[in-house]
């Protein structure tokens, strides 16, 4: 009823002239509310009990086994959220996840090490961590030392984190967020300690370091649905299948644009298909 | 005999990773002292941002922003000295941005070896440095509806206003091509998605050869006009401006290291396959 | 709880739809908003939490001092550089002759010295970091384990050599030889027989060594084996493809993320 009242109100105010509106976006106006009602219905769609299948992500059963590994060799576990600020999705992401890994370490009490990049990062990850080992019953092993600034510099930032690694030798490292080219330094040296490493990221240049030095990756995607996969959340789950329903609809997107491409280049039809999805 | 070999390829195989550093180093190092002299073929893609440099009429107002650091310094400076004598040499007049607080200090240091020392310019009639402002995309979109809302004063403390070459210099439309030369966010994705496309103004970038993978959609999209690709880009590009530089230099060492890395590869699945086999054996 | 939950939810929310639907009005204020504001607002706020990272750091490094925990002395080169650094920035220029806030980039200065001749060589030194590493992740990770490896062994190979200006020294013919070589090695491997080796390897050797007589042996011809052509053929082709891919795929996921964030359906990221 709600999407049909807005879609309504739309119309009469596209009708209406349309005021303050710009209409050479109207295109990509339509695709964005059209995925995100997508996504919207299937959350909706989740909540009501719907069960959705779910392929199993070997990196994320990983991150468990990583954390009991840790535990049994008696030492930390190293979490880094990636380089970049809160204002950066993956990092919010990095950040949702290192909420999980710390309930890991509080019911397992091994220590864990989060060496960030960014202030703000380190008080997200801060209260994130707090509330996660609350949640485990156990406030007092937290402090507030294991989620620590080390600087903003990439270089500078990936010294610090090897140093940490070759000092403390922790038995597992997670590298979850948004990295750049510091992500080999960072795998290699973990490698060289024989830690248990498991990388996430959207950094599409990162992917083939992390692939080639890390023992799981979490590619793109995986990344992102890490969240929902160590919640289990329904909504969260049902988000995951909306966004596959867009990859479709993006694909047959894709391949219809193909078509008409091919039509309007030989002249089949007057209309050019590229014309009407370029953004202005 | 054969065995011998066999077992000498296997200890080989199982080496410490310090002696393929030290391989490495060593690779790198000796052609810097004693250089090939390997000739330099451009590609496509460099020759597209030559040829679009190259088309822009005498006293063209270009953007170039500067987008990297010391860490990525050899690769990216190289490029930005030579298309700034491309660009000197064709009398264009240059503006430089920087979207890195460290890209200032680069920009600073190619504009006095370029600008300064070899073309002898004019600071403020040939060229300016308007210098870093913080805010990453934020900064090219400012750049794109209003300059002098985001520089009121260049990096040198002089007020716009009375900078010579800004008059009607307003915004990212009254330049005639941007070039970006970057090394990650924010940088030339930025400069496509935020100014270059939407205001039409034709851009060229060279970024890190990592960066290539990322940039290249927009360059086969016809977005970005050609993209110098990591320090083989740029010695692709000295070579077509006729001006050897480190660029140039480097590539000696970076055509034995790839083979070197590329033997190592091979040398490493020999071992592979002759453990495999034995595995299978017993 | 209100102030926990409930209001940071609330701006969430209301700063991301302004954010993304902004974009569609056309309105100078909301324009302003969502192009200039918005980010500038976060850098001023993540510019002054500088100060609590910077305090973190001073704290904790003080203590590994004090305590004399070990490795201490490495911690005094950290609150050194860290004080060094703010001389630097606001206290001593070193040229009298330029302003404040224009001596960070002017010559003769303290901080550009600093700038010069300690973050430029360590900043280089840790990316050069990068060469030596992968090398060593190269020689472990690039197996012939199964198709898809291989794919991505030849496919490297070929781009690291075809990409340096040796690759273009390597005349097409040598690579021929060279495939002659590895087709005889793979017969070797699959019929186990010494005649078919023998066969392949020469019809291989004699079929090329005729081909390159007769064309005058031209260094980039037949192009399809000349390294710099296969390899801007697969830069620009199965890999930006598969670029693309990962990149609409990337993009989905930060559609879907950011979504969720702005419609509340994720909380995490203040706490559960």
């Amino acid at each position: 009823m709600v999407a049909g009242g807005l879609a309504l109100a739309f119309i009469v105010f596209w009708l209406a002239g349309h005021p303050g509106f710009r209409e050479e976006r109207i295109v990509m106006f339509l695709a964005i509310t059209i995925m995100a009602s997508t996504l919207i219905y299937f959350i909706r769609l989740a909540n009501r009990g719907e069960k959705f299948h779910l392929r199993s992500i070997p990196g994320l059963k990983a991150v468990e086994e990583a954390v009991g590994r840790s535990t049994e060799m008696g030492k930390p576990v190293l979490y880094v959220p990636g380089i970049m600020d809160m204002d950066q999705v993956e990092t919010v992401a990095g950040v949702i996840i290192l909420g999980h890994v710390a309930k890991m370490t509080a019911r397992y009490e091994t220590s864990l090490n989060v060496p960030v990049s960014r202030s703000i990062v380190m008080k997200a990850g801060r209260e994130i961590a707090r509330e996660s080992y609350t949640m485990e019953g156990r406030p007092d092993l937290f402090q507030d030392d294991m989620v620590h600034y080390l600087t903003d510099d990439q270089f500078a930032y990936a010294a610090g984190v090897n140093g940490i690694m070759v000092r403390e030798k922790p038995a597992a490292c997670l590298y979850m967020g948004k990295f750049y080219a510091e992500s080999l330094i960072l795998a290699e040296t973990g490698n060289s300690i024989g830690a248990i490493q498991i990388a996430g990221t959207a950094s599409q240049a990162q992917i083939p370091f992390f692939v080639t030095a890390c023992d799981y990756t979490l590619i793109g995607e995986e990344f992102f649905a890490a969240s929902a996969y160590l919640s289990q959340k329904p909504e969260l789950l049902g988000g995951l299948k909306g966004q596959d329903m867009l990859k479709a609809f993006v694909t047959a997107a894709i391949l219809l644009s193909l078509f008409l491409r091919v039509f309007s280049d030989l002249g089949w039809i007057g209309w050019n298909v590229i014309d009407f999805l370029t953004v202005q | 005999m054969m065995k011998y070999i066999i077992e000498l390829i296997l200890s080989i195989g199982k080496v410490d990773r310090r002696w393929i550093f030290l391989v490495i180093g060593l690779a790198v190092l000796l052609p810097l002292f004693f250089p090939l002299g390997l000739p330099i073929r451009a590609t496509t893609a460099t020759q597209r941002v030559y040829d679009a440099v190259e088309e822009l009429e005498p006293n063209s107002k270009v953007l170039v922003s500067f987008e990297y650091g010391p860490s990525t310094k050899p690769e990216i400076h190289p490029m930005a000295i030579a298309i700034l004598r491309h660009l000197f040499t064709n009398s264009q007049k240059v503006y430089v941005t920087c979207l890195w607080p460290d890209g200032q200090f680069m920009a600073e240091d190619a504009l006095t070896e370029i600008a300064e020392e070899e073309y002898g310019l004019t600071y403020g009639e040939d060229y300016v440095l308007l210098g870093f402002r913080p805010g990453n995309e934020a900064v090219v979109k400012g750049l794109v509806s209003n300059i002098r809302k985001l520089y009121t004063t260049d990096a040198r403390g002089t007020l716009v206003d009375q900078i010579p070459m800004m008059a009607n210099v307003n915004k990212v439309k009254d330049f005639d091509f941007i070039f970006s030369a970057s090394a990650g966010y924010p940088g030339t994705i930025e400069w496509v998605q935020y100014a270059a496309d939407p205001t039409g103004v034709p851009m060229s970038t060279g970024t890190t050869s990592i960066q290539v993978n990322d940039v290249m959609p927009y360059v086969q999209s016809g977005q970005v006009k050609g993209i110098l690709a990591g320090m083989p880009g740029a010695a692709e590009y000295e070579a077509l401006i006729g001006s050897p530089g480190i660029g140039t230099s480097g590539m000696d060492a970076q055509s034995i290291a790839h083979l070197v890395i590329v033997l190592f590869i091979v040398f490493g699945n020999i071992t592979y396959f002759i453990e495999t086999r034995r595995a299978k054996k017993y | 709880m209100l102030w926990k939950r409930q209001i940071p939810i609330l701006i969430a929310t209301v700063v991301g739809l302004l954010t993304l639907f902004g974009w569609f009005i056309d309105n100078p204020g909301i324009e302003s908003f969502v192009n200039d504001d918005a980010t500038q607002w976060f850098d001023i706020l993540a510019s002054f939490a500088i100060f609590l990272g910077a305090l973190n750091l001073m704290k904790l490094q003080g203590r590994k001092v004090l305590k004399q925990h070990s490795g201490w002395q490495y911690s005094l080169f950290a609150i050194g550089g860290f004080i060094f650094a703010i001389v630097a920035g606001f206290i001593y220029k070193g040229n009298d002759a330029v302003a404040w806030g224009v001596h960070v980039t002017s010559k003769g200065t303290l901080f550009k010295w600093m700038f010069d001749f300690i973050f430029t060589p360590l900043s280089a030194t840790m990316f050069a970091l990068l060469a030596f590493f992968v090398a060593s992740a190269s020689y472990r990770a690039f197996r012939v384990r199964n198709l898809e490896a291989t794919l991505l062994l030849v496919s490297g190979m070929i781009i690291m050599v075809g990409r340096v200006p040796l690759g273009s020294s390597i005349s097409s013919w040598f690579i021929m030889y060279l495939l002659v070589l590895v087709g005889s090695v793979a017969a070797n491997i699959k019929f186990q027989d010494k005649i078919i080796t023998f066969g392949v390897l020469l019809g291989g050797v004699v079929i090329v060594t005729i081909w390159g007589s007769l064309a005058g042996w031209p260094v980039d011809q037949p192009s399809i084996f000349y390294l710099p052509m296969l390899q801007d053929w697969i830069y620009n082709n199965p890999n930006v493809a598969g670029a693309r891919a990962i990149m609409i795929g990337i993009g989905l996921g930060i559609f879907a993320t950011s979504i969720r964030y702005i419609l509340g359906v994720e909380k995490s990221y203040i706490g559960e």
